[in-house]
């Protein structure tokens, strides 16, 4: 499965997420009588089905949530499984990819927002790992912020690598052979691949420019409780 | 997964456990690691204390669970939890994460624990993916190492509603609580076994428990403890021994003896159990225990023997026998041996004492006469000896070789001593050698480890030193590029 990253050359591999665990990041936005549940989460896609079942029963009962929400919640999760697991046997392409990850999330007080690269041809790469370190030199004292980080990480590679599936597959439709040296392919709407050749190359240096060292930088901001309602309600509204 | 119900297999109790039954079903592990036993069923059940937090506070881990420790992974973790273990090359699922959602959980509930925590609180803290840490939380939960509340187990219903709450490992696994509706027998719903002792019934919900069960809350959601009333089952009031049904046990007992399955099957109607237990409740049906083949032996040794026997039992058998029972079953006391059914007769009149004191006394010496007899050639030395000392006092001329030969055997007997002593001393100063030598081992290992630390370190300042060496080498060709460099963009 893992392809020597040399130079340009493309050959495809089969679709799965660039992760060195398989896992899925799994949405869940769902509203019932006025009562809404939001949550996300990464699931491992060799779970039976019946796994999935039981953690919507559990999750019912923990959060004391109407059980209307039961199948909803089911349902919501073996869609977005399927839909998963139908990418599963395409291939997508793994040329040179180091893509900018950006973080902007907020979990209870804490405030994130961060941007760094990651090699999505790394197949060992552990989003996980990513997050439990960060929170851990950032001093996130919530415990909840790793995991949303971990899955903020996962949901963008895993729309990334959707995306070389359906480019691998446009161009296999277009039957037009490979084009040349395109190493920077331009993806509709996710981040666009850093162009390695102008970065590494010789006229530049490895150390980043001043005026990007804002943009790299995490920062981690603690809210106060009027902000986090002034958020919240911001929210509600963009959603509405 | 394992559950503490007596139906389903818990491991093998440890040996330092608290003596509890447990029935096993599942072959044992290969290596036989210490494995709990469940915890006897009451109400307080015997809590052992595990770490305490940091602000001094007891945690309270059932006592089956005693194996647990933050530090390391037990084998009984091993074996319910194989997905962690299995692929050693997993990054997702090794040790090492397993050890990570499990002390993560355990911490995150004795932080506060006179809480329950739900597993949405916890997943949403974890970093990974929710089924496997769902299957931690379980495992934890069915062992009482989270949510153990003590003070209102009773009231902690276990979440085994799921037909699908069975864990990979395929063993082990809980039977969920059916509603069971029995009339007689009372059969427990929840783990299926007869209920003997003491029951719980509740008539909301027409469910019934044994003790055990109640005691470990396994049963339904939405029942509550306090539903519950306590029914005595005893065995007599559950199944009272009729005269005929004893005397049917009797009977059966003399002739078949220690075959309790025939016995049972004389008696009819009562299990082999029933039968021995009722027959030892029986405060002098011990007698008969041993005595199947009394007419064969006509040996006044065996007699005796037999009375001292029959004389423990009856003192074991609890001396508050009534009369009336004594008098009734004397007519079983004429067997075939006329002789002992006066020694049974005599004890049954004496009283279980007396008796037990007769027959010691008369087996003590018995057994003397008995040896003394036997080694008798054994002693002729001794007994000469004692003789020749005695009559040595007398003085006769014949006395003169047998004074010599006690003598010599006076000085043969000094001189084992001797020996003996003399080997005694050798092998202290053996033993003396040896550890000495030990002594000068252990140190020289010291000087030598020493020697390696201070090896150790010189090796770092040198690997130091070249490192620094190799930056100002670095730098200073860098400078140089950089000089180079800017000064082909000026051009």
């Amino acid at each position: 499965m893992k392809t020597p990253a040399s130079g340009f050359y493309r050959n495809p591999v089969k679709f799965r997420m660039p992760t060195s665990e398989n896992l899925v990041p799994i949405r869940l936005d769902i509203e019932i009588d006025g009562q809404r549940y939001k949550d996300a989460f990464t699931w491992n896609p060799t779970d039976p089905d019946s796994e999935v079942v039981l953690f919507a029963k559990r999750t019912v009962k923990d959060l004391k949530l109407p059980p209307a929400f039961v199948t909803q919640i089911a349902q919501s999760i073996q869609s977005q499984l399927a839909d998963f697991r139908s990418y599963e046997g395409q291939d997508m392409y793994a040329g040179e990819k180091i893509i900018p990850i950006k973080l902007d999330l907020r979990v209870n007080h804490t405030l994130v927002k961060d941007q760094f690269l990651w090699d999505l041809n790394n197949f060992e790469s552990d989003p996980e790992e990513f997050a439990r370190i960060f929170c851990k030199d950032m001093a996130i004292e919530d415990p909840e912020v790793g995991p949303a980080i971990a899955f903020a990480i996962r949901e963008q590679l895993y729309e990334i690598a959707i995306q070389s599936v359906v480019s691998a597959r446009e161009s296999r439709l277009s039957k037009k052979g490979r084009r040349g040296a395109e190493y920077a392919p331009v993806s509709k709407g996710g981040a666009v691949a850093v162009d390695l050749v102008k970065l590494f190359g010789p006229k530049s240096s490895v150390v980043r420019k001043r005026k990007e060292w804002d943009v790299y930088e995490p920062i981690v901001d603690l809210l106060s409780n009027e902000e986090v309602d002034a958020l919240e309600a911001k929210e509600e509204r963009n959603f509405r | 997964m394992a559950t503490n119900s007596p139906a389903t297999a818990p491991p093998p109790p440890k040996p330092g456990d608290p003596p509890s039954s447990s029935t096993e079903t599942t072959p044992p592990p290969p290596k036989q690691p210490p494995q709990p036993s469940p915890s006897p069923a009451k109400p307080e059940a015997p809590l052992s204390d595990s770490k305490p937090s940091t602000e001094a506070t007891v945690v309270l881990v059932p006592s089956h669970s005693r194996w647990f420790s933050l530090h390391s992974i037990h084998q009984c973790e091993v074996r319910h939890l194989p997905e962690f273990f299995d692929s050693p090359s997993s990054s997702s699922k090794n040790p090492r994460v397993y050890k990570y959602y499990r002390n993560s959980i355990v911490k995150y509930f004795r932080y506060n624990p006179s809480r329950k925590i739900t597993f949405t609180d916890v997943r949403k803290t974890l970093v990974g993916d929710v089924g496997s840490i769902r299957r931690v939380f379980d495992f934890l939960e069915a062992w009482g190492l989270i949510n153990y509340l003590p003070s209102s187990s009773m009231n902690k219903p276990l979440k085994w509603d799921d037909k699908e709450s069975k864990s990979e490992s395929g063993s082990n696994t809980a039977e969920p609580p059916q509603p069971v509706r029995e009339n007689t027998k009372r059969i427990c719903s929840g783990c299926k076994a007869v209920c003997t002792i003491a029951c719980f019934a509740c008539d909301k919900y027409d469910l019934t428990l044994c003790a055990r069960c109640y005691v470990r809350g396994n049963y339904r959601v939405g029942v509550s403890s306090s539903d519950f009333r306590r029914v005595e089952i005893s065995e007599e009031t559950k199944t009272d021994w009729s005269e005929k049904e004893t005397l049917n046990l009797l009977e059966a007992v003399t002739h078949y003896g220690d075959d309790w399955k025939r016995v049972s099957q004389h008696v009819g109607g009562r299990t082999e159990k029933d039968c021995v237990a009722h027959f030892i409740k029986l405060p002098f049906g011990d007698q008969f225990l041993r005595y199947r083949d009394g007419g064969a032996t006509d040996d006044t040794a065996n007699q005796l023997r037999q009375n001292a026997a029959v004389a423990e039992f009856d003192s074991e058998a609890g001396g508050a026998a009534e009369h009336s029972k004594r008098m009734r079953l004397t007519p079983l006391a004429d067997a075939s041996n006329p002789i002992m059914a006066q020694a049974a007769f005599l004890s049954a009149l004496a009283g279980s004492e007396v008796a037990y004191s007769a027959a010691q006394a008369a087996v003590a010496t018995l057994s003397e006469a008995y040896k003394t007899t036997k080694n008798h050639r054994s002693f002729p030395r001794n007994t000469s000896l004692q003789e020749a000392g005695i009559a040595s006092n007398g003085g006769t001329s014949s006395d003169s070789s047998q004074a010599s030969r006690f003598h010599a055997n006076i000085l043969l007997e000094k001189e084992e001593l001797d020996v003996e002593k003399a080997i005694s001393e050798i092998i202290e100063v053996q033993m003396k050698n040896i550890q000495d030598k030990l002594l000068r081992f252990e140190n020289s290992d010291l000087m030598i480890e020493k020697e390696c630390q201070q090896l150790e370190q010189m090796k770092n300042l040198l690997f130091l030193d070249q490192l620094s060496l190799l930056f100002q080498k670095q730098s200073a060709s860098k400078s140089g590029e950089r000089t180079e460099g800017n000064g082909v963009k000026t051009n």
